[in-house]
């Protein structure tokens, strides 16, 4: 009986084990991967590693751009148990009232789209609020955005990203593939209460290197600033500025005008406040480039410094029977440094024309006109310059004063910095560091002898000297300098005429002796006396190279008062020369206007004499008359500009310096 | 037959001799009976018994076999917490390392956070207009001094308009 008994009992162990035994084997090796799947799926997260995208920095490490994590709260409309109550509830959680939401979730869902994004940049208690709720279909994600902590400053050279964070624009664009970064992935084994407890990297995040400029950001502010002033002030419909320096090529700042706030959408799809004037838009460049032919006159030709040019008293006869009459009574004899400093276009043109057009195409290549800069900007232009076969009869001439050829601002801060370089080309450079790399500047290049260099350097003093067409306006207090203006008519496309309305330009260095920085200032589009280059952009160089000569501490090379220089009024003839149109159209020349104004219509108060009188009186005296003074310092008056007896130009102001 | 209790109450009974005894005097307690239960007339003695004298001889089978046991119990405690232990800390530690990634990541985050404030407050735009509210210029070049730190003299200086 008791063996029965037991007999029966282990049988029934034996069932029972072996009930057991099949469902671990069913558990374990049958449907392993089954259950493991589903045992990952509850304990299981996948989790994004942030791969920031690289960080911007001007060249003293101030960051420019830089990206910053952000959860994004997203559903699937498609999924939505009911829209009015899914709607209701975000809008609550995420402080949306009156947001819409209903109608754009609706909307959503009737366009069966699976995808949209409640809100982005959610605050952290947003977050905890929305991860609390009890629902599956809302979602998380972890994204980052892009930020530009300085606003509109340097908005042209930086670009933008657009919504999944890829460069559209500037240096964002050109150097996407190094700054973007892959975020990685990890798998985070998590208890019940969702806390992790062990991860594992299944994707390794790759973030993006960071870049250095050369940009530097106090100057490029302050170039920004003066361009936007000098804009408005002469009513110009856009205008840029590209300060450089010459030995190494780093561009210390690239401004374009009007600007724009990177972190602000563009507001349309072509929007014109987005180009870049400095590097995109080309434009003739007119009497600037004038450097250009004398440079090659010194190199090519028995001309020199000295060398008497006919500038035939305003009239210049040209093969084919055309005659051309310099604007404002014209000059007679001029050596080829008064051609630079009166900015003579006959005078160019002979100058041009004993260079020959071989040698002055040769040359405007080797300044590196009609090519890429190189600069890692999306969307720069090569400029224009027709191929010697396709030259016209009367291209030689154009070309040597600045016409029928187009070049941007940049190309002219390159060609000025080979002056300045004692005839080494140097490349901009826009990238000082990648990551921990230093990107060297590229290996110059020798355009002109040094010679030629320092020679050109002397002749562009002139320009800025009593008598020159940036007289006074680009001498700088304490340092010397030098440059050439540039007043530039624009060619209308639907008359197919040059129009009144100018290229005003100017491209200076300083100090002479060992150039520091090279700047140039093009305004596009200003009208009347006060467009012209010497007038316009010349202030705007003074300025600017004053504060960036502080801002890198460049030691003085001149006494503080140059204004003590200043003499003789400028004489009547003195012109920086509009650009004409040779082509088939009228000749400009004969309307063309020059930089100085002309001989009958500079008419205006004349500046009374200020000396030894204190500052009471003087604004006294001034407002008597109706003149604007600009007092500096305390005391009596010293020193006054422009000196007393001279005409005072349309919206010119007196400058006096009251010492003790 | 009579029943224990029947049998224990006729043994209290009082005998003729007890009944002749005046009632007022009160019975000696036996030192070996215990107290009574109540509702019930059983009545228990506890006598005590002295084995001082005895001697236990020393067993040495027992004694092995108690440490035997005391040993297999030690290495099966030390057998388990050898299993269990590191998996325990593994998971203590796991837990310990994702809330210590977590916390990086947010010390991350908030440091780069910072960074851009800070890059937003030195903006030169909003020094600029800082600087113009507190009527500061540049200064002249006849205007800026060296200072010396450490000097008694050593001071900030503004140039006003």
């Amino acid at each position: 009986m008791v063996e029965r008994r037991l007999i029966v009992l282990v049988v029934a162990i034996v069932l029972w084990s072996a009930a057991v035994i099949e469902k671990l084997a069913a558990l374990q090796l049958v449907h392993h991967q089954e259950y493991a799947q589903k045992a990952r799926a509850h304990q299981e997260v996948v989790r994004t590693l942030p791969a920031p995208r690289g960080t911007i920095f001007d060249r003293s490490g101030h960051p420019l751009a830089m990206s910053l994590p952000i959860e994004s709260v997203t559903v699937n409309p498609m999924k939505l148990p009911d829209l009015g109550v899914a709607a209701d509830l975000l809008e609550q959680v995420l402080h949306m009232r009156g947001s819409g939401l209903y109608e754009k979730l609706k909307q959503a869902h009737d366009n069966n789209r699976g995808y949209f994004v409640v809100k982005h940049q959610v605050t952290p208690e947003e977050a905890v609020n929305v991860r609390t709720l009890p629902v599956d279909w809302i979602k998380i994600e972890n994204t980052s955005q892009r930020h530009y902590p300085k606003g509109p400053l340097a908005a042209h050279v930086l670009g933008g990203v657009d919504f999944s964070e890829r460069g559209n624009a500037g240096v964002e664009k050109a150097l996407d593939g190094m700054l973007h970064g892959e975020p990685g992935q990890e798998m985070l084994l998590t208890d019940v209460k969702r806390r992790g407890i062990e991860s594992r990297q299944a994707t390794e995040p790759k973030p993006g290197t960071s870049i250095w400029l050369t940009i530097n950001e106090q100057v490029q502010f302050e170039a920004e600033q003066r361009l936007a002033a000098a804009v408005v002030k002469n009513n110009a419909t856009s205008g840029s500025v590209v300060v450089m320096i010459p030995q190494t090529g780093d561009i210390l700042a690239l401004a374009s005008y009007p600007a724009f706030d990177p972190n602000d959408p563009p507001e349309m799809e072509k929007d014109p406040k987005r180009e870049d004037h400095a590097t995109s838009v080309p434009f003739e460049p007119g009497s600037v480039f004038k450097v250009i032919t004398l440079s090659a006159a010194l190199e090519t030709t028995r001309l020199g410094p000295e060398t008497p040019i006919d500038c035939g008293n305003g009239i210049l006869n040209l093969p084919g029977g055309r005659t051309i009459h310099e604007a404002h009574g014209g000059f007679g004899i001029l050596s080829m440094a008064e051609v630079l400093k009166h900015s003579s276009n006959i005078g160019a043109i002979r100058v041009g024309a004993t260079v020959g057009k071989q040698n002055m195409y040769d040359y405007v290549r080797r300044f590196g006109f009609a090519q890429l800069t190189g600069i890692p900007l999306p969307g720069e232009s090569r400029g224009k310059l027709r191929k010697l076969p396709d030259w016209r009869g009367t291209s030689l001439a154009s070309i040597s004063m600045g016409s029928e050829v187009s070049v941007t601002t940049i190309q002219i801060a390159q060609a000025i910095s080979v002056i300045a370089n004692g005839g080494l080309l140097v490349k901009p450079r826009l990238v000082l560091k990648q990551g921990n790399q230093t990107v060297p500047p590229q290996q110059p290049v020798r355009v002109i002898k040094p010679e030629t260099a320092f020679t050109m350097r002397q002749m562009m003093e002139g320009v800025v000297m009593p008598g020159g067409t940036a007289y006074p306006e680009a001498r700088l207090d304490g340092y010397s300098s030098a440059g050439k203006t540039g007043s530039a008519q624009i060619f209308d496309t639907d008359t197919k005429r040059y129009t009144h309305t100018y290229n005003g330009s100017f491209a200076g260095m300083a100090p002479l002796t060992n150039p520091a920085i090279v700047v140039v200032v093009t305004l596009n589009g200003t009208h009347g006396d006060l467009g012209y280059g010497g007038r316009a952009a010349a202030p705007v160089f003074h300025t600017l190279a004053m504060e960036a000569l502080r801002i890198m501490e460049v030691p003085r090379d001149l006494p503080d008062d140059p204004v003590q220089t200043a003499t003789a009024p400028k004489p009547d003839t003195e012109s920086d020369v509009a650009i004409a149109g040779l082509d088939d159209g009228p000749n400009i020349l004969q309307d063309a206007d020059d930089d100085e104004k002309p001989a009958g219509a500079v008419r205006g108060p004349t500046v009374p004499n200020f000396k030894g009188m204190t500052m009471r009186d003087v604004l006294a005296e001034a407002a008597s008359r109706g003149l604007t003074v600009l007092p500096n310092g305390s005391g009596i008056a010293r020193v006054q500009d422009p000196p007393a007896g001279s005409v005072l130009r349309e919206g010119e102001r007196i400058r006096v310096r009251f010492a003790r | 037959m009579a029943t224990l209790p029947a049998f224990l109450r006729r043994m209290e009974a009082p005998g003729p001799e007890a009944v002749a005894k005046p009632a007022h005097i009160r019975a000696e307690r036996d030192p070996y009976q215990l107290r009574t239960l109540p509702q019930d007339r059983v009545f228990f003695f506890c006598k005590k018994i002295d084995n001082s004298r005895l001697v236990r001889e020393p067993d040495p089978q027992a004694r092995k076999a108690c440490w035997s046991a005391i040993g297999v119990a030690s290495l099966a405690v030390a057998l388990l917490a050898g299993v269990l232990i590191p998996g325990a800390a593994s998971r203590i530690s796991g837990y310990r390392l994702e809330s210590l990634r977590a916390e990086e990541r947010r010390l991350t985050d908030e440091r780069r956070s910072l960074e851009l404030q800070e890059a937003e407050l030195l903006s030169p735009q909003r020094l600029n207009a800082l600087a113009h509210n507190q009527n500061l210029v540049t200064p002249r070049s006849d205007q800026v001094f060296h200072l010396e730190s450490g000097r008694p003299n050593a001071a900030v200086a503004m140039v006003k308009k």
